[in-house]
């Protein structure tokens, strides 16, 4: 494994990127292009467009912040993504994931709209309520109110679940 | 200068920021083009069932592509098994015999694949019995160190950091899938974190007033059910001895071969109808966790099928002494062929036909049941059980490994719905292998040195025909070796080693030795978890100052931990 796969699953990830926009990306990248494809071509791959959190994914990985990603944040995405990637990477980009404000932490109104992505308005208020706080009781090891990644990764510690269910295959 | 390998990793670890990366990865792109040419290769290994793979994972979700995970894992080890097997066994015999073999009265009896007929004949220079004997112990061994390596494995990376709290940040941060990509399995994940949120939210609403009657009420359910099952398996093992004893006084106007199918008729009857039964008391029980639920299914069915298979083995061992003009290698390999086909046959149509049915008759006839959920235990289960059967008689599941799995596969898509309450998907993989391992394997295990041991071979069939017990051949072979010269060392070995029983006992006693050294280092670790998180809270609720150093020393503790 190692070498081989690790460039043989980049060129895969070239050929997709490049799939998604072929007048626009160049098939010869050595004079380094400067190409990005909007946000609504990468968020209609068949991998995100029915994730509730593609958009998130798109910013956080993009290097305007808005979703517009080169070939660079495209791979960088795909392989935080795979199953080769190490826990603590995956944790700290799903933390960057999860905090829609960032100011690296996830506060309350962070968790309520995680939430409200995840369940699409079927919980009354007060359940979203009643779940983010019952989500910081337990989590928030230095009781100020809001996960910092420590906590975070201290969760994800805990669920061994998570390096399996981070993933999205290609 | 780090190689490429190192460098890639390098750069998969650390969370840098994108120019910094973007530098180096141009270099990387160069030799993406220039190893564009030989990838045929390549893609055909990666891509063993990865495009099936990804579409159930992306339909049904990451705990029923668990099954799939341990039926891929059990077919890679299938594979190892017939290579050592076919390699040892099967071709010198081939060889020396040619097509004499196959033909015959009877397909049953005397085909190569098959004990009964094994000659014991030395080839020329190859001694038939010894190979027999030796490729059957090392293929047990090698099975147990394989099962208990990734038991272990497994073990370490999903039970000794896993805590069973914090139910409800678990569920909200950590279980949605990312790798659901159909839409209609998306919003019904939605529909589902949305009612487990609900139940939760619920549930400790409730704690505080579930009364003392409604305990009682609860635990007589369980207590009720559970005796039901057990009562349950008892039964079926009591009816398939009976069975067994008066199979000849049965009075059925067919063929007398046509009897000696009953018994696996019944025997595969009974697996289907019966889990299915088990399945049913959910809607009576309730478990607090889908997991315990899980567990409690596994527990009754596994109960069930061991006790089946011990009436069974004990039956056949018990039929040793009647010395037929066959051999009671015969009549027990050609028995265990039966309930093996029986087995299959039966897989494949509960796979289509049972969850067909049940599809049909949950949208069109009775809607309100719905479509049937994939029920991962009961179908890991099968797996298991066939696995065992073939650890009796190794040949006859790797053709029905490709055939069931695809089957399995397809009835799955058609006909089922993902199961409603998702588990803990990396803890089952766990609870799968050490299920494989304990009852089955260490049963299967005990039979067969049961029967190298203590059964005299019968005089007319088998690879071991004339000795007074299989591990005679070992003997005998020893003695011929005494009258090799240069050869004592094997000898005095085999004399002072392995016929002692001391050395068997220092063995156990190293090994015992090394699972308690392994015990207390993670006991010694659990311990070093709870003082750096009292040294967490410790540190915020003092607001100590630390520098950012500490911090890092906290974390990096944290991380070498668990890397």
């Amino acid at each position: 494994m190692g070498n081989k796969q690790t460039i043989f699953t980049a060129q895969q990830l070239f050929h997709r990127y490049r799939d998604l926009a072929p007048q626009l990306v160049p098939l010869d990248y050595t004079n380094h292009p400067d190409v990005k494809l909007p946000y609504e071509l990468i968020g209609s791959m068949p991998e995100l467009k029915d994730n509730p959190f593609r958009q998130r994914i798109a910013e956080v990985f993009s290097e305007d912040g808005e979703g517009n990603m080169t070939l660079d944040d495209f791979l960088d995405m795909f392989s935080v993504l795979s199953e080769m990637a190490p826990r603590d990477l995956k944790a700290y980009y799903a933390f960057k994931i999860y905090d829609f404000n960032n100011d690296d932490f996830i506060c309350k109104s962070d968790l309520e709209k995680t939430l409200n992505k995840l369940t699409r308005n079927e919980l009354t208020e007060d359940e979203v309520r009643m779940v983010c706080e019952k989500v910081i009781d337990e989590a928030d090891l230095d009781n100020d109110g809001r996960l910092s990644l420590e906590d975070f990764q201290h969760m994800i510690v805990r669920a061994p679940d998570f390096l399996s269910t981070f993933h999205i295959r290609i | 200068a780090l190689s490429t390998r190192d460098r890639i990793q390098a750069i998969r670890d650390l969370p840098m920021s994108f120019k910094d990366k973007k530098h180096i990865r141009w270099v990387s792109h160069k030799q993406i083009k220039m190893i564009t040419k030989s990838f045929s290769s390549a893609k055909q290994t990666l891509k063993l069932w990865q495009g099936a793979m990804k579409s159930i994972g992306g339909k049904f979700g990451t705990s029923v592509l668990t099954y799939f995970v341990f039926l891929k894992w059990l077919l890679m080890f299938n594979i190892f098994s017939f290579l050592v097997n076919f390699g040892f066994v099967t071709i010198p015999l081939l060889v020396y015999k040619g097509l004499e073999i196959l033909t015959g009265a009877g397909y049953f009896k005397y085909t190569v694949m098959y004990y009964g007929s094994y000659s014991n004949e030395s080839l020329v220079g190859y001694n038939m019995q010894l190979a027999y004997f030796f490729t059957i112990a090392v293929y047990m061994v090698l099975c147990g160190i394989s099962l208990i390596f990734s038991m272990a494995v497994n073990f370490k990376n999903n039970y000794v950091l896993a805590d069973s709290t914090s139910n409800s940040a678990w569920q909200l941060l950590c279980t949605w899938d990312f790798s659901v990509t159909n839409e209609k399995a998306v919003k019904q994940r939605r529909n589902n974190l949305c009612v487990q949120l609900k139940e939760s939210l619920s549930e400790t609403a409730q704690q505080e007033r579930l009364t003392v009657s409604e305990k009682l009420k609860h635990y007589g359910i369980h207590f009720s059910c559970w005796l039901l099952s057990t009562s349950l398996a008892f039964g079926c093992a009591a009816g398939i001895y009976y069975l067994l004893e008066t199979k000849k006084h049965v009075k059925i106007y067919t063929s007398p071969e046509a009897k000696t199918l009953l018994v696996p008729f019944v025997v595969s009857l009974i697996n289907l109808v019966i889990p299915l039964f088990y399945s049913l008391f959910n809607k009576f029980e309730h478990y607090s966790t889908h997991r315990k639920q899980i567990y409690a299914l596994l527990i009754r069915n596994v109960f069930l099928k061991m006790s089946i298979l011990s009436v069974l083995c004990y039956y056949w061992m018990k039929k040793v002494p009647d010395k037929g003009s066959e051999g009671w290698e015969s009549m027990v390999g050609q028995s265990l062929y039966r309930l093996v086909l029986f087995d299959f046959l039966f897989l494949m149509l509960g796979s289509f036909f049972g969850e067909f049915l049940s599809n049909v008759i949950g949208t069109k006839l009775i809607p309100r049941m719905g479509v049937p959920e994939f029920d991962v235990a009961r179908n890991v289960l099968e797996l298991i059980y066939s696995q065992t059967l073939a650890w009796y008689e190794p040949y006859e599941q790797y053709i029905r490994h490709f055939i069931s799995s695809s089957s399995v596969s397809v009835s799955l898509t058609h006909n089922c719905q993902p199961p409603r309450r998702s588990g803990r998907a990396a803890q089952m993989q766990t609870i799968f292998i050490f299920l494989l391992f304990f009852p089955f394997f260490v049963g299967a295990l005990s039979i067969v040195a049961y029967t190298a041991w203590s059964l005299t071979p019968s005089k007319s069939c088998g690879p071991f025909r004339g000795l007074n017990n299989s591990f005679s051949a070992v003997d005998v072979w020893i003695d011929d070796l005494k009258n090799i010269t240069g050869s004592q060392w094997v000898v005095e070995i085999y004399n002072n080693v392995i016929r002692s029983e001391i050395f068997y006992f220092l063995i156990t006693l190293i090994i015992l030795v090394i699972i308690y050294i392994l015990w207390q280092v993670t006991n010694g670790r659990k311990e070093l978890i709870r003082r750096l998180r009292q040294q967490i809270v410790n540190v915020s609720l003092n607001k100590w100052n630390l520098s950012s150093l500490e911090y890092i020393y906290i974390l990096f503790m944290f991380l070498f931990l668990f890397a």
